[in-house]
C-alpha cells in the first residue's frame, strides 16, 4: 500500500537547515493498522505529511498504492489525496463555516459526486459515527469528540483505501479517546489501511504494529504485537 | 464545480465582512453610475455643436471713452487694418458675443400683436451683411444677407430681414415652417429670408440656448464688441497683435479680454468643467477606494481561513478550486451588491431629477458601472485568490 | 489612563503599519472629498455680513402689468426702474438707504504713460460704505451737497490706490474714469464680502468693487449698467431722457431697517407710494405688491448656492460612508487578529468597557491621523476649485469653522465605524484565545 525509501526532507530556511527525515523506509501493508510514535521533533509529522501528499520531499522514493508519487504534479497529487486518502486531523479541521453535512460533503464535492450520492454517503458516514440528525448543526455547536467523529466521518465520506490520523485523540479526554479508537478498529476490520500518529503509548498498544521515529528515521521496527511496549512519553508535550 | 451553494451558507453565517462589501459596493454604484449621468450629460453640453467656427473667431470688446471721437469712422478704419493682419480673414462690430453669456435678448412674435400670437424669448445679434459667413454658420434653408438688406446705427432705421436660428423659426410657426414668414418685435417687424439649423445664443445653457435672431445693423456704441475670423493656425499669433494694432489707430481706447470664441465659450460653462471635474476625482477616489476594500477584505477573509485552505488542500482540493472558490465568493457578493445598488442608484437618480433638474439616469450606464465593478472586482481578489491558492496543504497538520 | 490607550493605540498603529497606513488614506480621502465640498458650500451659504444681515433689507416693487412674469419665485423683479429708484433715494423716512448699480470705466491718470485699464465702478449713495461696514483709512464718502450738484469725487479702495499711485494717502489726487476727472475724497480699507449679496446681478461670487461715486452721477454723465437691465413691456425709448423714465428695471435698492416700527413705516411708505403712481398709470394691479428682504432671505430667494454644489455635498458624504464601511471592514480584520491580545488582558483583570475604550482611542487616533490627510487633500481640491473655476476664489477655501469642523467629523465618523468592530473584540471571552495555543 505504502512504500518509503530512502526518503529525505530538508527544511531550508535562512539561517538554518534542518533535515526532518533521513533516509526514511517504511512499507505499510495493504489493511494494516499500524501507530507511528517519537517524541516532539522527531519528524512524525514530516512523515505523515509526506505520506499524506502534503509536502513534497527531498529525495527517496515514495510509492502509494503502486503510484509513485514524486512524479506527479500538484493536481494529480491532490486528486490522489481526493480519492485514496482520508484524513483524520488532531484540530478536528472542521470548516467553522460549514455545517456537519457540508463539511462531509467537501471532498466528495471536490471528486465531482452527483449532489444525489453525495447524499447519500453524507447521510450514510453520519449514521455511522453515531450523529445522524445533526447534519445541519455547526461544528462549535458540539463537544470535542463529536467533532472528531465528524471528522472522521468527513475522512470515511470519500470511501479511502488508506487513513492517515494525526494524533486522532489528542485533543479528547480518555472516555472520547477510547470510543474514536473503537470507530478507527471496526474500520479496519473493514479493509482500511490505517497510519496513526500519537504520543499516546497506550493507544499505541492497541494497535497491531508500532513503529517509532528518533531523528528522522525509523528507530524501531519490531512488532510488538500483543506484548508491552517500553514506555515512551506518555505526556502530551507542551506545544508553542 | 462552482460551489454556489456551500458558499452562499458561508456567508450567510458570517455576514458582517459580506454585508459591509456589498454595502460598499451598493453605495458604489449608485454614486459611480449617477456621477457618471451626470458628467455623461456635461460633456455632451460642452461638446454640442454650437454652430460657429470656435476655433477661428477671436472676440473682444473697446471701450472708446473718449467721447469726441467718431466712432463709426474709427471702426470702419479699424476693421480695414485688422483685416490686413496676415491669417486675417473677417473682421466687424458685432452687438453681441455668441457663447459669451453677455449680450441683448428680446422677445419676438409672430403676431403684431404679441398678446395674441406665439411669444419666444431670443437672444439677438446684430451686425453687418456678411455676419453669417463671419461666424462660420450654415445656411439651411433661404438666403444670406445681401448688402442691400443692412441698415446703419445711426440712421435710426430698422431692417426689414432677418435671419434665425431654426429653434425660433420652429417655435413661431411650426416645425420646419417659417422661411418668408414675419417677426414682430414692439413696433419692428422683419421678413425670415433666412434659417440657420445651428446657432446658440449667448447663453446656451439657458431656455434661450437655440433661440438667436441675426439683424443685419451695423452700430459703433462706445461699449462695443468685436470679432475677427482668423485662420485657425495663425490665430494664437493674431490674438498677440490685436490691441497693439488697435491702439496704434487710436489710444483713447481700452481692448478688453481678446480671446478665441472656444474660450469664451470655455468661460461660459466653467461651472460644467468644475462639476465634470469633481465628479471625475470622486469617481477615481471611489474607484481605488472601493477596489481597496475587496482586496483588504478578501485578504481578511484568506488569513483568518488559512486553516481551513490547507484542510481543502488536504481533502483533495486542487489549487485552481481554492482560487476559484474566492472569486466565486467575492462573483457572488459583487452581484448581490450590484442588484442592491443598481435599486440604489436608480433611487437616487429619480430624487436627483425631482430635486435638481439633473438628465434622468440612463439605465445603461447602470449596467456598464456594474459591469466594469464586476471585473474591478474580480481584479483586486486576484492576488489574495492566488495567494490562498498557494497555502500548502501541510498547513492542516499544524497545531496552531 | 486615555495616555496610556493613547500609547498602545500609537503602538497598535506600528505594528500594523501597512493596513494602519491603508485606513488613514481611506480616512483620509473621504474627509478630504468631504470637505472641499463642504467648504465651498459652507462659503456659499455664510452670512456675508453677520454683523448687520438682519437689519439690511433688499427691496423690490411689483412694477409689472398682471400676468406678466419674472424667474423670482414670487414674480417679483429683482432690480428697481431708475423713477422709483430715485424716488426712493430722495424721499425715504429712512436715513439708511442705497440706490446703486454696477458700471465700469477705463481708468487712468493724465499722463502719457498712464495705460488705462477698466475697472468695475460701483455707483450709489453716500450711506453705502456706512450701511456696508466699509472702513475708511483716509477721508470719507461725499457729502449730501456733493452729491446733489454731481460733483466729480470718487471714493477708491486701498489696492486700486496702490495700483495708481503706489500709496495709500491720495485724498485730493485726480484720477480719470473714461474722460472725466475726478478728485479722490477717501481711500477704503480693503473689502470683500464672500458672496457679493449686495448686486447678484452678475453671479453672487463677484469681486466686489473699489471705486465709488455718487448715484447723480448716472444722470448728470449719462453712465451705463455694467449689470443687467431688462424691460417687461415694449415701450418707444429714443434717447436718454425717455430711456430714464422707462419701466425698465436696472438698479438695486437697499434699505437698513433698525426696528420692527421702522419697518412698518417703510411698508407704508412703500404701499403709499405705490397707491400714488397707480394714479399715474403705473402699477397695474389689483394687489400691489413689493418685498423687503434681510440678507439672509434675499440670497436663498435669488438660489445664491448652486444646486451642482450642494449635490456635490449629497455625493461626497455617501462617499465618506463608502470610505467608512471600507475601514469598518479593516478595522474588523485588524482588532480580530489582536483578539487574543485582548484575551490575555481580560484574563488580566480589564473589564470590557476597557478592551472597549482601549480599541476605540485607537480608532480616534486613526480618525485624526486621517483627518490630516484629508485636510491636505481638501487643500489640493480648492486650489483645483480656484484654478477651474476664477469666481470662486473668494469661496473656494476653508475657514477656521471648517478647519475645526474637520477633525470633529473624521473621528466621529471613525469612532462610528470602529463601534462594531470594538464590540466585537472586548465581547469575546478571554478563554477562547487563552486556550488555543
Amino acid at each position: 500500500m505504502l512504500h518509503m525509501q530512502d526518503i529525505s526532507k530538508l527544511y531550508q530556511t535562512e539561517m538554518v537547515q534542518t533535515q526532518a527525515l533521513r533516509e526514511f523506509n517504511l512499507t505499510v501493508n495493504e489493511g494494516e493498522f499500524i501507530a507511528v510514535t517519537g517524541p516532539s521533533g522527531s519528524g512524525k509529522t514530516t512523515f505523515l505529511n509526506i505520506a499524506g501528499l502534503l509536502e513534497p520531499y527531498s529525495a527517496g522514493q515514495y510509492m502509494l498504492d503502486g503510484v509513485d508519487v514524486g512524479k506527479l504534479n500538484d493536481n494529480q497529487r491532490s486528486d490522489l489525496r481526493n480519492q485514496k486518502i482520508g484524513f483524520i486531523f488532531q484540530g478536528f479541521n472542521l470548516i467553522p463555516d460549514l455545517n456537519l453535512f457540508e463539511n462531509i460533503e467537501v471532498p466528495l464535492r471536490y471528486r465531482g459526486i452527483k449532489s444525489k450520492e453525495r447524499k447519500r454517503r453524507v447521510e450514510q458516514c453520519l449514521e455511522q459515527v453515531g450523529l445522524a440528525g445533526r447534519a445541519k448543526h455547526l461544528p462549535q455547536q458540539l463537544s470535542g469528540g463529536q467533532q472528531q467523529r465528524v471528522a472522521i466521518a468527513r475522512a470515511l465520506a470519500g470511501e479511502p483505501r488508506f487513513l492517515l490520523a494525526d494524533e486522532p485523540t489528542g485533543n479528547l479526554d480518555s472516555l472520547m479517546a477510547r470510543q474514536v479508537m473503537t470507530l478507527l478498529e471496526e474500520l479496519n476490520r473493514t479493509g482500511t489501511t490505517i497510519v496513526m500518529v500519537t504520543h499516546d503509548a497506550e493507544l499505541a498498544r492497541r494497535t497491531p504494529r508500532n513503529i517509532q521515529i528518533v531523528d528522522g528515521q525509523v528507530a524501531d521496527f519490531t512488532l510488538y504485537q500483543g506484548t508491552q511496549m517500553p514506555r515512551v512519553d506518555a505526556q502530551k508535550p507542551v506545544r508553542v | 464545480m462552482l460551489e454556489i451553494k456551500p458558499i452562499i451558507n458561508t456567508l450567510m453565517r458570517s455576514k458582517a465582512g459580506a454585508l459591509l462589501l456589498i454595502l460598499q459596493i451598493a453605495i458604489t454604484l449608485a454614486i459611480v453610475s449617477n456621477a457618471l449621468s451626470i458628467v455623461s450629460s456635461r460633456i455632451d453640453k460642452l461638446t454640442e455643436d454650437t454652430g460657429y467656427d470656435e476655433q477661428g473667431i477671436i472676440a473682444f470688446t473697446v471701450l472708446t471713452y473718449n467721447r469726441n471721437i467718431d466712432r463709426a469712422k474709427q471702426f470702419k478704419e479699424d476693421m480695414i487694418t485688422l483685416k490686413e493682419i496676415d491669417g486675417v480673414k473677417e473682421a466687424m462690430t458685432v452687438s453681441s458675443i455668441p457663447l459669451s453669456s453677455s449680450g441683448g435678448s428680446w422677445t419676438v412674435s409672430n403676431h403684431p400683436d404679441e398678446l395674441q400670437g406665439k411669444r419666444v424669448d431670443s437672444g439677438y445679434i446684430q451686425a453687418n451683411h456678411r455676419i453669417v459667413n463671419a461666424f462660420g454658420l450654415t445656411i439651411s434653408e433661404g438666403r444670406d444677407f445681401e448688402p442691400q438688406d443692412e441698415t446703419e446705427g445711426s440712421q435710426d432705421q430698422f431692417p426689414s430681414v432677418t435671419i434665425v436660428s431654426r429653434a425660433v423659426a420652429n417655435k413661431l410657426f411650426g416645425e420646419g415652417k417659417g422661411l418668408n414668414e414675419f417677426i414682430y418685435s414692439g413696433d419692428n417687424m422683419m421678413k425670415i429670408v433666412g434659417i440657420v439649423e445651428t446657432m446658440k445664443s449667448q447663453w446656451p445653457d439657458s431656455k434661450m440656448g437655440d433661440n438667436v435672431v441675426l439683424i443685419p445693423i451695423e452700430r459703433s456704441s462706445m461699449y462695443q464688441r468685436v470679432i475677427v475670423k482668423a485662420e485657425p493656425s495663425k490665430r494664437a499669433q493674431v490674438i498677440k497683435l490685436i490691441e497693439p494694432t488697435l491702439l496704434e489707430n487710436e489710444r483713447q481706447r481700452v481692448i478688453m479680454g481678446v480671446k478665441g470664441l472656444d474660450t469664451a465659450k470655455a468661460q461660459t460653462y466653467q461651472r460644467d468643467t468644475l462639476m465634470i471635474r469633481m465628479l471625475m476625482a470622486l469617481i477615481v477616489f471611489l474607484a481605488i477606494i472601493t477596489a481597496l476594500g475587496i482586496f483588504g477584505l478578501t485578504h481578511f477573509n484568506i488569513s483568518k481561513r488559512t486553516k481551513q485552505i490547507g484542510t481543502r488542500r488536504a481533502l483533495g482540493a486542487r489549487k485552481s478550486a481554492i482560487f476559484r472558490y474566492f472569486i466565486v465568493e467575492n462573483t457572488l457578493v459583487t452581484l448581490f451588491g450590484v442588484a442592491v445598488g443598481s435599486v440604489a442608484a436608480i433611487y437616487m437618480g429619480g430624487q436627483l431629477m425631482a430635486l435638481y433638474s439633473i438628465p434622468a439616469l440612463d439605465w445603461s450606464i447602470v449596467l456598464y458601472t456594474s459591469l466594469v465593478m464586476l471585473v474591478m472586482s474580480v481584479l483586486s481578489v486576484y492576488q489574495p485568490a492566488r495567494r490562498a491558492a498557494n497555502i500548502s496543504p501541510s498547513i492542516a497538520t499544524r497545531s496552531i | 489612563m486615555l495616555v496610556h490607550y493613547l500609547d498602545l493605540a500609537w503602538r497598535n498603529i506600528k505594528l500594523t503599519p501597512l493596513i494602519s497606513c491603508l485606513m488613514v488614506v481611506a480616512i483620509g480621502i473621504g474627509i478630504g472629498v468631504t470637505m472641499t465640498s463642504l467648504s465651498v458650500y459652507h462659503m456659499m451659504s455664510s452670512d456675508p455680513i453677520p454683523q448687520k444681515s438682519s437689519q439690511l433689507h433688499a427691496v423690490q416693487l411689483q412694477t409689472m402689468d398682471e400676468g406678466q412674469t419674472w424667474n423670482t419665485s414670487d414674480d417679483v423683479p429683482t432690480q428697481l426702474t431708475y423713477q422709483d429708484a430715485k424716488f426712493l433715494m430722495e424721499n425715504s423716512p429712512l436715513t439708511h438707504r442705497v440706490a446703486m448699480m454696477k458700471s465700469g470705466a477705463a481708468v487712468h491718470l493724465d499722463s502719457p504713460d498712464s495705460v488705462p485699464f477698466i475697472e468695475d465702478v460701483r455707483i450709489t449713495g453716500r450711506s453705502f460704505f456706512s450701511m456696508f461696514d466699509l472702513s475708511f483709512l483716509h477721508g470719507g464718502a461725499w457729502s449730501e451737497m456733493q452729491s446733489e450738484q454731481a460733483a466729480p469725487v470718487a471714493v477708491i479702495g486701498e489696492a486700486l490706490a496702490q495700483r495708481l499711485f503706489q500709496r495709500t494717502d491720495v485724498l485730493g489726487e485726480s484720477i480719470y474714469l473714461d474722460e472725466r476727472k475726478y478728485e479722490v475724497i477717501g481711500v477704503t480699507a480693503a473689502w470683500q464680502p464672500a458672496i457679493k449679496f449686495y448686486d447678484v446681478n452678475n453671479g453672487p461670487f463677484q469681486r466686489a468693487e473699489q471705486l465709488f461715486i455718487p448715484f447723480s452721477h448716472i444722470e448728470a454723465y449719462e453712465l451705463h449698467s455694467w449689470g443687467n437691465t431688462n424691460s417687461w413691456k415694449n415701450e418707444e425709448i429714443r434717447g436718454r431722457e425717455q430711456f430714464l423714465q422707462s419701466e425698465m428695471v436696472w438698479l438695486q435698492f437697499w434699505v437698513q431697517i433698525d426696528s420692527e416700527n421702522a419697518l412698518k413705516n417703510y411698508q407704508q411708505f412703500l404701499l403709499d407710494y405705490m397707491a400714488q403712481q397707480q394714479k399715474l398709470g403705473r402699477f397695474n394691479r389689483k394687489q400691489l405688491a413689493y418685498n423687503i428682504k434681510p440678507v439672509n432671505e434675499w440670497l436663498e430667494y435669488n438660489h445664491v448656492i448652486d444646486p451642482d454644489n450642494k449635490i456635490l455635498v449629497g455625493l461626497s458624504f455617501m462617499f465618506l460612508a463608502v470610505c467608512l464601511a471600507n475601514i469598518l471592514g479593516m478595522l474588523l480584520a485588524k482588532f480580530l487578529k489582536r483578539a487574543p491580545d485582548a484575551g490575555v488582558r481580560r484574563a488580566l483583570g480589564a473589564s470590557k468597557k476597557q478592551i472597549f475604550f482601549q480599541h476605540l482611542v485607537e480608532v480616534a487616533l486613526l480618525g485624526l491621523l486621517g483627518c490630516l490627510v484629508g485636510i491636505l487633500l481638501a487643500q489640493v481640491g480648492l486650489v483645483g476649485i480656484r484654478e477651474t473655476m476664477s469666481v470662486y476664489v473668494g469661496i473656494a477655501k476653508m475657514d477656521w469653522t471648517m478647519l475645526l469642523l474637520s477633525p470633529i467629523i473624521a473621528i466621529s465618523a471613525c469612532l462610528l465605524a470602529g463601534l462594531f468592530p470594538a464590540w466585537v473584540v472586548c465581547k469575546t471571552s478571554p478563554a477562547t484565545h487563552l486556550k488555543v495555543q
